[in-house]
């Protein structure tokens, strides 16, 4: 692998399924360490593109096109070599933090699982003392209080901004190189939106991760990424750094978004 | 693993939300259970004794009467206990094994190979148990052993499609996506996320199933297509007892009081199993269908 290659290059990818092109020939990349935002309104294949960077399309759809993720080609890799690849490369984040957790399984245990598998990865050997301490650090990372606590806890004794903290570390937890996050925040009210958000691009930022920020609300995109992607019916249809885009809007469907940031913004603005 | 989450739920949750239908079930189950390990080592009358007088009504020296032969009824009874478990464990361990096992191919597999394996079910559960019995018994002749087998193989049947359909439900719930793209792999899904949340339902069933088994096997001993002659099944007493039910009624009462201890046992212990099994699954129990009352038929 070349050192200007791209962490994940996604080159004229186009999804079908039951008889409609999904995705139609989307191009992006991301660095290492640089933040994407992708955006577009509910349909618009935001998810799916996330599901082909993991290689995990529902059954029924397929993919096209170049998507390469640390070097690997994802499309058509088999899914032993993408296993390995998942977690090392990339993790996701989802956007309903309570269906993105076992209900059965205490939220400790869930994130000792990826947990435990980086360390394996890594070559470590993992004590159970070791898996505390490091089960109880990943959740004061995401500013959780009472760690104890709420690793002791199954999901749904706990609220939904931290049902969302423990999906944050728990993608973090095998310290992916790039963070996928689908709509982490859609869930969630508008203060504990804010604080997630907060969050995210502070750890991001701290652990030099490259992340892609799926939304669609160019308010919440513009607050952790600088770059975005525009994506309607399953076309890029506009690109480029976000002040610009706020600025000088190109596309319709990117005005109407602007505007739509706007009067969000003056809301806030007329609420403080 | 999976046996340690299922017991803690059951333990944490009888404790509380006190059941009382599972306790009922448990301590009517318990009593057959009982019996059935005392006759081991212990019974009133040899069972090949026919010293008694005929057609006995109960009495201190017989507690359930005697048979036409002179032969102790409580006796019968009581090995007819280690008859209807041992035909209850045995069918609802094959019942389990294969049952599972299929419904998580079919629910993994693609759709080619999904699709043969219901078209295979539907069909099984579509035949008769006792055709099933039938032919079983015509390969291998009548035992214990063939109805175990017949009963098991039907039951199979509705544990797979049920364990298919949850499972297919659970496979494309977010955690299980979410999970796998953090690189989890394919017996980790199964072995942490998909049997703890199958578990529970399958649990409800399989008490319900061997309850269905027990009248199963009821029936097939009646027909002549169970246990022969020296074990004394309850459904074997029944037969025995048809041609005097109306001068001596024990002989067809005392087996039917048996029989409807043990089932409603079981039945109680499923329901009581899915009552706790609710409140933990506050979350995901809108998704998850009642279960079945199919059974062999
Ligand atoms: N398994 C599937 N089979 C067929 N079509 C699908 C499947 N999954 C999604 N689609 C379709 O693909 C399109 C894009 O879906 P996707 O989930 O990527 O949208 P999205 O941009 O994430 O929307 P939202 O903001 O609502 O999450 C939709 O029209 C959807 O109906
Ligand atoms: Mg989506």
């Amino acid at each position: 692998m070349t050192d200007n290659s791209p962490l994940l290059g996604v080159n004229g990818l186009t999804i079908r399924g039951g008889g409609r092109t999904l995705v139609d020939d989307l191009s992006l990349a991301i660095g290492r360490g640089e933040r994407l935002g992708l955006i577009g309104e509910s349909g618009s294949g935001k998810s799916l593109t996330a599901l082909a960077i993991a290689g995990l399309l529902p059954t029924g759809l397929r993919a096209e096109g170049s998507l390469k993720l640390d070097g690997m080609q994802v499309i058509g890799a088999r899914e032993r070599d993408l296993r390995s690849l998942r977690g090392r490369a990339s993790s996701t984040v989802f956007q309903e933090p309570l269906t993105a957790l076992d209900p059965l399984m205490k939220l400790g245990r869930q994130l000792a699982e990826p947990l435990r598998r980086r360390a394996q990865r890594d070559g470590e050997r993992m004590s159970r003392d070791t898996l505390l301490r490091v089960i109880h650090s990943s959740l004061t990372d995401v500013a959780l209080p009472d760690p104890d606590r709420i690793a002791n806890s199954y999901p749904h004794e706990v609220s939904g901004g931290q049902r969302q903290r423990v999906a944050l570390a728990m993608a973090l937890a095998t310290n992916p190189l790039l963070l996928i996050a689908d709509e982490p925040t859609t869930a969630l009210d508008v203060t504990v939106q804010g604080e997630i958000l907060d969050l995210l691009a502070r750890v991001v930022a701290e652990r030099q991760m490259a992340l892609l920020f799926i939304s669609h609300d160019l308010a919440v995109v513009s607050r952790v990424v600088d770059h975005v992607v525009v994506l309607k019916d399953g076309v890029a249809v506009e690109r480029g750094p976000i002040a610009e885009l706020l600025r000088s809007p190109e596309h319709e469907y990117t005005r109407s978004l602007v505007a739509g940031a706007r009067a969000f913004d003056d809301a806030l603005g007329r609420i403080s | 693993m999976t046996a340690v989450v299922a017991l803690e739920a059951i333990t944490t949750a009888t404790r509380r939300r006190r059941s009382w239908t599972l306790v009922v079930g448990l301590v009517l189950f318990g009593l057959v259970l009982a019996t059935a390990i005392v006759s081991l080592f212990w019974l009133p009358y040899d069972p090949a004794d026919t010293a008694g007088s005929r057609l006995e009504p109960p009495s201190l020296a017989h507690w359930a009467g005697t048979d036409r032969l002179g032969r102790d009824l409580a006796t019968q009874l009581m090995i007819g206990a280690r008859i209807a478990l041992a035909v209850g464990i045995g069918s609802v361990a094959i019942g389990a094994v294969i049952g599972i096992t299929l419904g998580l191919v079919a629910a993994f597999a693609g759709r080619v190979l999904d699709d043969g394996v219901s078209a295979f079910l539907d069909i099984l559960i579509a035949f008769p148990t006792l055709l099933l019995a039938m032919l079983i018994v015509a390969a291998q002749g009548a035992s214990l052993w063939s109805a175990v087998l017949a009963i098991g193989l039907a039951m199979s049947a509705i544990i797979a499609r049920l364990t298919r359909i949850l499972a297919k439900r659970i496979l494309a719930l977010d955690y299980i996506t979410a999970s796998r793209t953090s690189g989890t792999g394919m017996w980790g899904i199964i072995w942490q996320h998909l049997l703890p949340n199958v578990w529970p339902t399958i649990l409800v069933n399989l008490a319900l199933q061997f309850g269905l088994s027990v009248i199963a096997e009821a029936s097939l001993s009646y027909l002549g297509l169970g246990a022969p002659p020296p074990n004394s099944s309850w459904g074997r007493m029944l037969k025995e007892a048809e041609g005097t039910v109306l001068t001596a009624p024990i002989g067809a009462i005392a087996p039917g009081i048996a029989i409807v201890i043990l089932v409603l046992g079981l039945n109680l212990i499923a329901d009581g199993l899915r009552d706790i099994g609710d409140p933990l699954r506050r979350v995901s129990a809108r998704a998850v269908p009642a279960p079945t009352t199919e059974g062999p038929r």
